[in-house]
């Protein structure tokens, strides 16, 4: 083993490099031989001072990687300003104009229909009853079962039930 | 170089949407269905009268759950079918007659006429298989009803 490669060899010992049992035989020449052990002290020192100097250095990009993201960013927005561009459908105009008129006339037709309701001139029974009588004169009672099933209004009033003598010819 | 981007006219569309159908929805709950009643004459006696037909069992023992009378008569019966807001008449006797209006809103307002003059006119949600009655005493010991249901 020539003068190079022992220096090679305790570099890679300091370096952690070496197996287990290169490692514990190159240990064992050092201990032994004087010259490897200055050797070996020597290196050990120069890496103590080189730890911590290093600079670092970062990789340089290549020319045309600026250039890609330029030309990328440029098709970007050639794309975006001619998707922007392009002409409104027919249809998307119509939408446009006719659903909210569509919908206005909506409002219109639904507020003109209640303002056209009858209003209620009857006597308010309960939620949803209402009577209206046209002769005072008649005594009326009113009654509902409780569920609603039959309701039930009482006239004081006699009603001829004789059969309709026209329908009789008819039938 | 900067693109001014405009709102996408989805939210814009989708009020406009969700305003028609409410609109549309107001108008079609305030719109009357075509419905069918059948009106009544019955006469409710203590006396039974083998001549005449008896009303059904189901308005029978509704009636006579409320009233005295142990016997009721169908005298006449008939059935209207009214469309939407439209009214329509019956005769049930010589004297007493009916009209009948299909409201919005499940009502019906029905109007009793006695030789040509209003008497009452009463107006509810009539439901299928509930009953408006209008009923009245008569000379002798009985009286008349008017028995108004709607069919499903």
């Amino acid at each position: 083993m020539n003068e190079n490669e022992i220096q090679l060899k305790i570099q890679a010992l300091l370096d952690g490099e070496l197996t287990g049992s290169e490692a514990e035989d190159l240990r064992a020449r050092i201990e032994t031989d004087d010259r490897l052990r200055e050797l070996h002290a020597r290196l050990t020192a120069v890496r103590g001072l080189m730890d911590g100097t290093e600079l670092p250095r970062t990789l340089p990009l290549p020319g045309d990687f600026h250039w890609s993201q330029i030309a990328q960013a440029i098709e970007r927005e050639d794309r975006e300003t001619k998707r922007l561009a392009r002409p409104v459908p027919r249809a998307n105009w119509l939408l446009r104009w006719v659903m909210p008129l569509a919908g206005a006339a909506c409002l219109v037709l639904l507020l003109t229909l209640q303002l056209n309701a009858p209003p209620d001139l009857g006597i308010l029974l309960s939620s949803d009853h209402e009577l209206e009588l046209s002769d005072d004169e008649i005594d009326v009672m009113t009654y509902n079962t409780g569920d609603d099933a039959m309701s039930i209004v009482w006239l004081d009033y006699a009603i001829d039930l004789r059969p309709d003598t026209l329908q009789l010819w008819l039938d | 170089m900067s693109v001014s981007r405009n709102n996408p006219p989805m939210n814009r569309y989708t009020v406009l949407v969700a305003a028609l159908l409410f609109v549309s929805g107001g108008y079609v709950t305030a719109q009357a269905d075509p419905i069918s009643v059948q009106a009544r004459l019955v006469l409710g006696t203590s006396k039974e009268q083998k001549d005449q037909m008896e009303v059904s069992a189901a308005i029978k023992s509704k009636l006579a759950r409320v009233f005295k009378w142990k016997h009721y008569y169908e005298l006449n019966s008939k059935r209207m079918n009214i469309a939407d807001a439209a009214t329509k008449s019956a005769k049930l006797s010589r004297a007493a007659s009916i009209k009948v209006n299909n409201k919005k809103n499940g009502k019906v307002a029905v109007s009793l006429f006695s030789k040509g003059k209003m008497l009452v006119q009463k107006t509810q949600n009539l439901k299928p298989g509930s009953h408006m009655v209008l009923a009245g005493s008569t000379a002798s010991d009985s009286a008349w009803f008017i028995v108004l249901s709607k069919s499903k």
